[in-house]
């Protein structure tokens, strides 16, 4: 119910309803209605901007609509059947897959590099150094299970940190008020939390485990199958943006784009950008097999499932093979 | 012994006799028979009323006084039916009163005007709201404003009057219905003294001039005596009738006749009967206990 | 009477320049805190990072921790870093926000084809606008009725009142399952924040009708309906159009997430955005922008009220 077109939604009804001929046109023309996909403020999902913003969309004969969302809102849109597809990353695919949101990673669009950050406060310079503290992190989110992970690479365990669960936008404050030694964030939360609490540093990032978080495009089942040609050229177009954004002779009005978008100046934004590793379709080919641990999309997803279950984000394990179809990717 | 002192409020004067004579000959507009009222209150049954009886003849003055509590506003309530008793009857004209209707007009002490309504939409509402046109109407409106003189301030609000042309204009609201009886619940209470006795006057003017019964509340002796052929004196818990007077001082009545000996009599029994020996206080009033300490000079005395 | 002859009055005049005072006697207090150094400034700007191997250019750190630093870098015979006194970066200066505002509504956009802040801005008004008139069709009659008649209210309040307590903006997932992801679940967000609150304040309002008035009206001949659209209605119309107006102030405190509902859009989202990339000169512009707006409706509903309203003596004594 769009404010502004509330007088011609209602006429176009009246019309339809006056004219059944009408309605015949209308079942042609929902064959050429545009894909609806959400996206919102993390890197790896500004960088669509770049194809919005050049045309790439119309260059490739596929109709699609971007509407800019709050990330946990765009969720929210897509679980409730409003969008065809949706940018997130592939646990909170789950997650939302979980609660009734099914859909198909139709491809990846990057992993974190380094954006996810555990975050300790002045003096606490490792991993190491939380033990027997306490750690804020908002329990079940990526950040909760990156540093699970960093906390296994420095053969300690989750029972050896006392955790504090609290909202990821609470995570500046959190740390300052002293009461944890550290914090899970992700950008540009993390940045505003180091910002804020000077001295403060990353002791454990999501570059240290390449793969732990990857984004995708989330795809609504129904939307894939029908529109599978379509989704392809998505995909496509993907490929053009990485190359874009990666050329360094692109890459300042790339940026500029990209800024614009979340209405930050370019400076302030290029730091962002290098915490996340863009895909380009050849890179996300080789990520998108089979296989265990990080390295791979269905490894990652498993790590994920596991994690969501084993935290009660969700009851019984998701059926991996149901969310992961590499065939967009690899399309000639 | 000097006659004036020994008159009783008893004797009538053969003029006042057969003014009475001619009055009891009237039809009955208004009979209440064994009329009793009980409020549910979270404190417990509250017996407002109980077992009152009285009528009044067409184009009677009937005052009705008692201390305050003893129901008077209840009773005048009920004769409106803004309020249900609980036994007995109400009669108009013979018909029972079932809820508020044009055949009695009211006027409240308090503030009762419509705010938003001018002057003459006020008193129009009552014509409008029993069908009839708005130029029927505004027609009756502006010749009962007139009637009240008040035909200059048709078209003020409320709020820009004084208090006693207010109560000007909620008597012409309540009269342009034309009831058969007119309830006035101590509708000058709030005046200054001098505009309180213009508004006696003018009331007895126009009840006078036009066929209408008047029963009148009020806690003020001299008025009722002043206004009334008969004065309905009630006592409280319950409030139950105590006595019907007729009031002896002759018509047409002036200002004058506050000192006459008939309206003295009858003032002295009403004190009488009002306040006999003072009454208990309440028990609120026994809970205030001022404890005056001293904040002047010692010397510096006022009295 | 002309506005001149208006103004020269010395009451008005008088009442003019408190008003007038204000909205200075803050700002003072704000340039003092901002401009004058002693007064707050807990921070210390780095100009130098000297030694200090975190230190940038332009970070703000804590003073304490600052002279630490400086203390440890004497210590340690590094080179000493530098800085200046400064506000916390959620206090910016009176004249950074005075740019900021100028600029957004001056400079367009730098994104293609997005809004400028005058755009979102209009869109924020209409959702308020639509998601208000909604409320009040719903809201005012029901206010009323249960004002009115005790046995609507016992059904009705009881409910309202348990939830008017739930948050409005947990509403938002089903908004959106319901209404779409553009402004429909905004209006929806924005009816559920303020409806309840606006039936029961109305039936509060409806209440404190003179209960003489109605007995007035009822011996007069109005009953049932007319009662109602005849008296109760034009009787309590100066207060619930002040209600209105409170009430009007309260859905934009819902607006801030309704404009996270759904797709992305409007000024408190611009302004959610802004803050988290701590741009608070652009912030502060904002939400002055909403300040203007909505004390400038008030205002003007206010005027409005006192010609609708001539016999309303309440407006008399502000
Ligand atoms: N609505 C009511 N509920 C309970 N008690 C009431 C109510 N109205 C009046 N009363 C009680 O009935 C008695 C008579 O009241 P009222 O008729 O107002 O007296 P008066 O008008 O003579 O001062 C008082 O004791 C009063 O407390
Ligand atoms: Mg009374």
């Amino acid at each position: 119910m769009n404010v502004k077109h509330i007088s011609s939604t209602l006429k176009t009804l009246f019309t339809r309803l006056i004219l059944p001929a009408a309605a015949a046109l209308s079942i042609s023309a929902h064959a050429a209605q545009p894909l609806k996909i959400g996206y919102s403020d993390w890197p790896g999902w500004v960088a669509w901007q770049v194809a919005i913003d050049k045309g790439w969309f119309k260059e490739a004969g596929v109709p699609v609509t971007f509407e800019w969302f709050d990330y946990s809102a765009s969720m929210d849109a897509f679980a409730a059947g409003k969008i065809d597809a949706v940018t997130m990353t592939n646990g909170d695919a789950l997650v939302t897959g979980a609660a009734g949101g099914k859909s198909v990673m139709v491809m990846l669009t990057d992993y974190s590099n380094g954006n996810d950050m555990i975050i300790g406060k002045p003096g606490v310079r490792s991993i190491k150094d939380l033990k027997g503290k306490k750690v804020a992190v908002e329990m079940g989110f990526v950040e909760h299970l990156l540093l699970l992970n960093g906390l296994k690479k420095a053969g300690m365990k989750e029972s050896d940190v006392t955790l504090v669960n609290a909202k990821t936008n609470e995570m500046p404050q959190m740390l300052a008020s002293g009461d944890v030694v550290a914090i899970g964030a992700w950008q540009p939360i993390a940045g505003q939390t180091m910002k804020s609490v000077p001295g403060a540093r990353p002791i454990y990032t999501s570059a240290d485990e390449p793969g732990l978080i990857y984004d995708v495009l989330a795809v609504n089942p129904a939307s894939a199958k029908q529109r599978r040609a379509d989704w392809i050229k998505v995909v496509k177009v993907w490929d053009r943006v990485v190359k874009y954004i990666n050329d360094p002779k692109t890459q300042p009005d790339a940026v500029k784009i990209m800024a614009a978008r979340v209405g930050v100046s370019p400076e302030t934004y290029l730091p962002l950008l290098k915490g996340t590793r863009l895909l380009s379709l050849d890179e996300a080919k080789k990520i998108y097999v089979k296989g265990d641990g990080f390295k791979t999309l269905y490894g990652s997803s498993k790590i994920a499932d596991e994690f969501n279950v084993a935290n009660d984000v969700y009851k019984s394990p998701q059926d991996l093979d149901s969310y992961l179809d590499a065939s967009f990717t690899n399309a000639k | 012994m000097n006659p004036n002192t020994s008159l009783s409020y008893l004797d009538q004067s053969a003029d006042v006799k057969a003014r009475f004579d001619r009055i009891n000959q009237r039809e009955t507009i208004l009979e209440v028979r064994n009329l009793g009222k009980r409020f549910r209150s979270q404190q417990g049954e509250v017996e407002a009323l109980r077992g009152i009886n009285f009528s009044v003849r067409r184009r009677e003055f009937v005052c009705v006084i008692g201390p305050s509590g003893c129901g008077k506003s209840t009773l005048i309530r009920i004769l409106a039916g803004l309020e249900s008793h609980t036994s007995g009857d109400v009669l108009l004209d013979g018909k029972p009163v079932k809820g508020p209707g044009q055949d009695r007009g009211m006027v409240f002490q308090g503030y009762s005007l419509f705010p938003w309504l001018t002057v003459k939409k006020n008193v129009m509402f009552g014509p409008q709201m029993n069908g009839r046109s708005h130029d029927e109407a505004e027609r009756d409106a502006r010749l009962w404003l007139d009637l009240v003189g008040l035909d200059k301030f048709a078209d003020a609000y409320p709020h820009q009057l004084s208090g006693g042309m207010r109560q000007r204009v909620a008597i012409a609201r309540a009269l342009v219905n034309q009831p058969r009886i007119l309830l006035m619940d101590e509708p000058f209470g709030a005046l200054d003294a001098q505009t309180r006795a213009k508004m006696q006057s003018h009331l007895i003017d126009i009840w006078k001039n036009i066929d209408v019964t008047v029963l009148f509340i009020t806690h003020d002796l001299d008025e009722a005596i002043y206004l009334a052929d008969r004065i309905l004196v009630l006592k409280a818990h319950p409030g139950e009738v105590q006595e019907v007077i007729e009031v002896p001082v002759p018509r047409p009545r002036t200002p004058a006749q506050f000192n006459s000996p008939e309206f003295r009599a009858t003032k002295a029994r009403l004190e009488e009967l009002i306040h006999p020996a003072p009454e208990p206080e309440s028990e609120d009033e026994q809970a205030v206990q001022p404890h005056l300490i001293r904040f002047t000079n010692v010397m510096d005395n006022v009295e | 009477m002309s506005l001149i002859a208006k103004l020269t009055d010395s009451e008005t005049r008088k009442r003019a320049l408190l008003g007038i005072g204000s909205f200075l006697l803050p700002l003072l207090v704000w340039s003092l805190v901002s401009y004058v150094p002693f007064i707050w400034h807990p921070k210390v700007e780095v100009t130098v990072p000297g030694g200090v191997d975190y230190f940038q250019v332009g970070m703000l750190v804590d003073r304490v921790q600052f002279e630490d630093e400086v203390a440890y870098a004497r210590e340690q015979h590094l080179a000493l870093p530098a800085g200046k006194p400064a506000n916390p970066i959620y206090l910016p200066a009176p004249h950074e926000v005075a740019k900021a505002f100028y600029t957004g509504f001056t400079k367009p956009p730098v994104q293609k084809d997005a809004p400028w802040l005058h755009e979102s801005l209009w869109h924020s008004i209409q959702i308020i606008f639509w998601g208000f008139l909604i409320s009040s069709l719903i809201g005012v009659p029901l206010g009323i009725l249960a004002g009115t008649y005790t046995t609507f209210a016992r059904l009705s309040e009881p409910f309202i009142e348990y939830f008017r307590y739930l948050p409005a903006p947990a509403f938002g997932a089903l908004a959106v399952a319901i209404l779409g992801i553009y402004d429909g679940p905004k209006i929806a967000i924005i009816v559920i924040g303020t409806l309840f609150q606006q039936v029961l304040i109305i039936a509060n309002t409806t209440r404190k009708l003179e209960a003489t008035i109605i007995e007035a009206a009822r011996t007069l001949g109005a009953r049932g309906v007319k009662l109602l659209t005849k008296v109760v209605v034009p009787g309590i119309l100066p207060d619930l159009y002040r209600d209105q107006r409170i009430l009007l102030g309260w859905a934009w405190t819902y607006l801030i997430v309704a404009e996270l509902i759904g797709t992305s859009s409007g000024i408190t989202f611009y302004i959610t955005q802004q803050a988290r990339y701590q741009h608070f000169d652009n912030v502060y512009a904002a939400i002055m922008i909403i300040g203007i707006i909505g004390f400038g409706t008030d205002l003007i509903l206010g005027g409005l009220g006192r010609r609708l309203f001539p016999w309303d003596r309440a407006q008399d004594r502000r």
